[in-house]
């Protein structure tokens, strides 16, 4: 397992992520099960967050290799767990987008990424999602978070919005809620009720698990 | 039956010396406000900037229980000392308060100069002089008739209106000068002053570039079209925010708020005009126009336009194109019939400043290709000629004004400004604003900083310090590693002055969202680096920057630095030219027509493009040849090809 991490790190802190195909098919091939491989990946990935929160590992570090454990997962590891009938049991649902008003979306990307190689089931919304399209997402999906992203302060009120939609539609307390973006912060999240609150991508996978864990209790 | 009322408390602001009386529980940060006293926010008062340091010299007691958002941002030795977060402490009592330097906003160098362009002079206000035959029972016209008929006989105006204003003055200035008067007509079409006597040589205007952060004012003399003299005054919408959007979300919380944010900068452009006026003995009733440039945001709240469109996608102004308005109608102190004249903008994030800095760079009518920068709060890059200009505007942040960064200040005395690192042995030189000992990094420096740890190997490529060095400087501190600029002993409050690893990839971040920008204009014009002809640099931040330094972490693009010129406040000389020249005014009006605004987050290449500008400076190092033959030669270049994101990828 630990030559496996090695090698999948390898792969990608070196910006290769073909590197990580090449690894998951011979991986595969040698006998190692699709879940092994994605234990070993997520392993690797939570290292990244960790250097990335400290600044050891920049942006692009993230990005690449959010990218390519997604790709990974969906494209090799996924397909063979299901014929497995092993499927990769989704730790949880969530819904993600940015609010109505707001066109920015990298940061909510990688959260997406992160979220689903770190064994969530994401649905995006993209950007720029209304209210009623929030909602009408909850009653589809039936997600266990829902999480909003603000870049602006000017659109940072359509959070608050957003939550009092869920409560009219008595869907607040089916959900946890998370928010995020630049202007956001501990004391608005927290004002507007939100459950949970990220100041980075990787903070978001450990606050996303957490509620997870409270909903289950 | 005893009236009750509200014992009203005394802070002191040294070394200003000014006294606030307030009501007991507001901020230090609101009184501050309410006597104009100096004092930085860059949060608007939120507690998260940590830059309202101040120091409770005296009445310590009075002063509201320390809150948990200063014991993040200030030490326990420092709590000890006194120092307070303004926006945190609430005034029980009286309080003699002191504003240390760093967080002064005064003193901060403030870019007036900027290039002069030769113009034709036309301004829309001309003088003429006329005497008038006095009436007589045979010749009993109207005051007005008498000087319509006489302004046509001699000058051949047609046409003309009289103000209200003027209306109500007029027969006793006529009788007052024996019949001899100087009229002031504006459009040919307006009549908005009268003097006695003859004094067509005393035709003043006045040009405004109202900056995010700080307002340049310049008085001109319309006959010469000379800059008579020139002021700035940091932007006092300071205190309801750093930020275009903080301000703009105050603005949205109501009408009273909107018109204060007006009202705040239309008093710091009036007290500029007091300035300058006192220096140069021109009275106020003489200057009769202003034109203003701003970003649009700036430009809406200067008109009390509704800015909440600005602040939602899609980002729309309220209106486009140049308006005029009556002086006394705005409140700014200029003739009160005078017009003031606001340049057209481009888009919600791309305005009248950016049109101003066309108008003076000339792109609009060159044939060569050129590109410019203009690095602010907000940044905007030009790129184009006279048969196509694309812009966009990019959101760098406030990091090279010093927020985000450990150590970083606005520029202001001891802030340290440049730095050369020895490549062998680390050793470091560093210059600082008015040669006073350090106290903190401004942006400028930082960016010459970052040049100088790459060449020196303390930062890779990646922007990554290298934790292997060997070196006194470099050590381990609650951000990460860190790289010491100036020891205790250098600094003026005791404490060293570092670079962290956290600094450097705020820096990454901020200088990454220009260069894609960059890029995406290059892209879409189908042009590389070597077809740019011409490359100004302006805006008050980008004349202090060293250029080379902000090409070699990847700023933006390799262009040869001989072809980069630095134009300084050219945003402001767009503004005089505006006002000074009727054609400038209308070349203003086509080129706002003209450009196309490129939105960058609606493009697809834009993700992929910020994520490979994170590198210093770019990911692909084909494009940075010059560079990347100084990092060789340094011993510096990458030994593993960087990968290069690639681009036209969706993210779903």
């Amino acid at each position: 397992m630990s030559a496996l991490i090695k090698t999948i790190r390898e792969a990608l802190l070196t910006f290769e992520p073909d590197k990580l195909f090449e690894l998951t098919e011979k991986s595969l091939k040698k006998g190692c099960s699709p879940q092994e491989f994605v234990d070993a990946m997520t392993v690797v990935l939570r290292e990244i967050g960790d250097k990335f929160e400290k600044g050891e590992l920049f942006l692009p570090h993230l990005v690449v290799a959010g990218e390519a454990a997604k790709k990974a997962i969906s494209v090799y590891l996924e397909p063979l767990l299901k014929k497995a009938r092993t499927e990769r049991k989704a730790i949880g649902r969530v819904v993600i987008g940015t609010v109505a008003g707001d066109i920015h979306e990298i940061g909510k990307n990688i959260v997406s990424s992160m979220l689903y190689t770190a064994g969530f089931d994401v649905i995006d919304l993209g950007k720029d999602v209304p209210v009623e399209e929030f909602i009408k997402a909850v009653k589809e999906y039936n997600p266990d978070i829902v999480g909003m992203s603000a870049l602006l302060s000017t659109t940072l009120p359509m959070q608050e919005d957003i939550i009092k939609a869920l409560k009219k539609n008595n869907l607040r307390d089916k959900v946890r809620v998370m928010v995020g973006g630049a202007p956001v912060t501990a004391e608005w999240a927290e004002k507007i009720g939100a459950d949970g609150y990220a100041e980075d991508a990787v903070e978001a996978v450990k606050i996303a698990k957490k509620l997870i864990g409270d909903k289950n209790r | 039956m005893m009236g009750i009322y509200c014992m009203k408390v005394e802070v002191i602001f040294q070394p200003e010396g000014k006294h606030a009386r307030v009501k007991p529980c507001c901020s230090i940060l609101e009184a501050a406000k309410l006597v104009g006293a100096d004092l930085l926010s860059i949060c608007g008062g939120l507690g998260e900037c940590g830059k309202c340091r101040v120091i409770v010299e005296k009445g310590r007691e009075n002063a509201g229980s320390i809150t948990e958002m200063e014991k993040v941002h200030l030490s326990p030795t420092e709590l000890s000392m006194g120092y307070r977060l303004a926006c945190c402490t609430s005034v029980k009592g009286n309080l003699v308060v002191r504003v240390p330097e760093e967080s002064r906003t005064s003193r901060q160098r403030l870019q007036v100069e900027g290039i002069e362009i030769p113009v034709k002079l036309e301004p829309l206000v001309q003088k003429y002089f006329v005497q008038l035959p006095m009436s007589t029972l045979q010749d009993s016209r109207s005051d007005v008739d008498r000087l319509l008929d006489e302004l046509y006989a001699q000058h051949g105006l047609e046409n003309l209106k009289v103000s209200y204003n003027l209306l109500q003055r007029l027969p006793c200035i006529l009788r007052d000068s024996e019949w001899k008067v100087t009229v002031t007509v504006w459009r040919s079409n307006e009549i908005i002053g009268m003097e006695s006597g003859d004094t067509t040589d005393r035709t003043f205007g006045y040009a405004v570039d109202i900056g995010t952060t700080k307002l340049a004012g310049y008085l001109i003399d319309l006959s010469t079209g000379r800059v008579m003299a020139a002021g700035s005054l940091m932007n006092p919408q300071i205190h309801y925010g750093e930020d275009v959007m903080t301000r703009i979300t105050y603005a949205m919380r109501g009408h009273k708020e909107q018109k204060e944010l007006q009202q705040v900068v239309i008093a710091g452009i009036n007290q500029i005009l007091v300035n300058l006026c006192e220096r140069t003995g021109v009275n106020s009733e003489e200057v009769y126009e202003m034109t203003a440039v701003g970003n649009t945001a700036m430009h809406h709240l200067f008109l009390n336009l509704c800015p909440k469109p600005l602040g939602l996608s899609p980002y729309t102004p309220v209106v486009r194109s140049g308006v005029n308005v009556k002086a006394e109608s705005i409140r700014v102190n200029i003739k009160p019939d005078g017009n003031v004249h606001t340049l057209p903008v481009v888009a919600g994030f791309v305005g009248a400043d950016n049109v101003a800095l066309i108008l003076a760079t000339e792109i609009y009518r060159r044939k060569e290709l050129c590109m410019a920068l203009d690095i602010g709060t907000n940044s905007e890059i030009v790129l184009g000629n006279k048969n196509e200009i694309l812009v966009c505007s990019c959101a760098s942040g406030p990091a090279f004004e010093g927020a985000h960064i450990r150590y970083g200040m606005r520029a202001g005395t001891g802030a340290i400004e440049k730095v050369i690192l020895d490549t062998g042995t680390l050793e470091v030189k560093y210059w600082t604003i008015d040669n006073a000992k350090p106290c903190g990094i401004c942006g400028s420096a930082i960016v010459c900083i970052l040049a100088e740890m790459l060449k020196a190997g303390i930062i890779d490529v990646k922007g990554t310090m290298n934790k292997n060095l060997d070196s006194p400087r470099l050590h381990t501190g609650e951000d990460g590693l860190e790289f010491v600029l100036a020891s205790r002993e250098e600094t003026s409050n005791g404490g060293e002055i570092t670079v962290t690893q956290k600094d450097i990839r705020e820096i990454q971040l901020a200088k990454a969202a220009i260069h894609a920008g960059a890029m995406i204009l290059m892209r879409k014009k189908g042009v590389l680096e070597r077809d740019i002809d011409m490359f100004f640099i302006a805006g008050a931040f980008g004349s202090y920057i060293d250029a080379e330094s902000a090409r070699t972490i990847g700023m933006y693009p390799e262009v040869p630095l001989e072809k980069v010129k630095v134009v300084g406040n050219a945003a402001a000389t767009g503004a005089r030219m505006a006002l000074v020249s009727k054609m400038a005014r209308e070349k203003a009006e086509e080129i706002s027509n003209k450009v196309k605004h490129i939105e960058l987050a609606a493009e697809p290449d834009f993700q992929a493009e910020f994520i490979n500008s994170q590198f210093i400076p770019y990911a692909d190092l084909a494009r940075y040849p010059e560079t990347s033959e100084l990092l060789r030669n340094l011993g510096k270049y990458p030994k593993k090809p960087i990968p290069i994101f690639p681009y036209g990828r969706s993210n779903k």
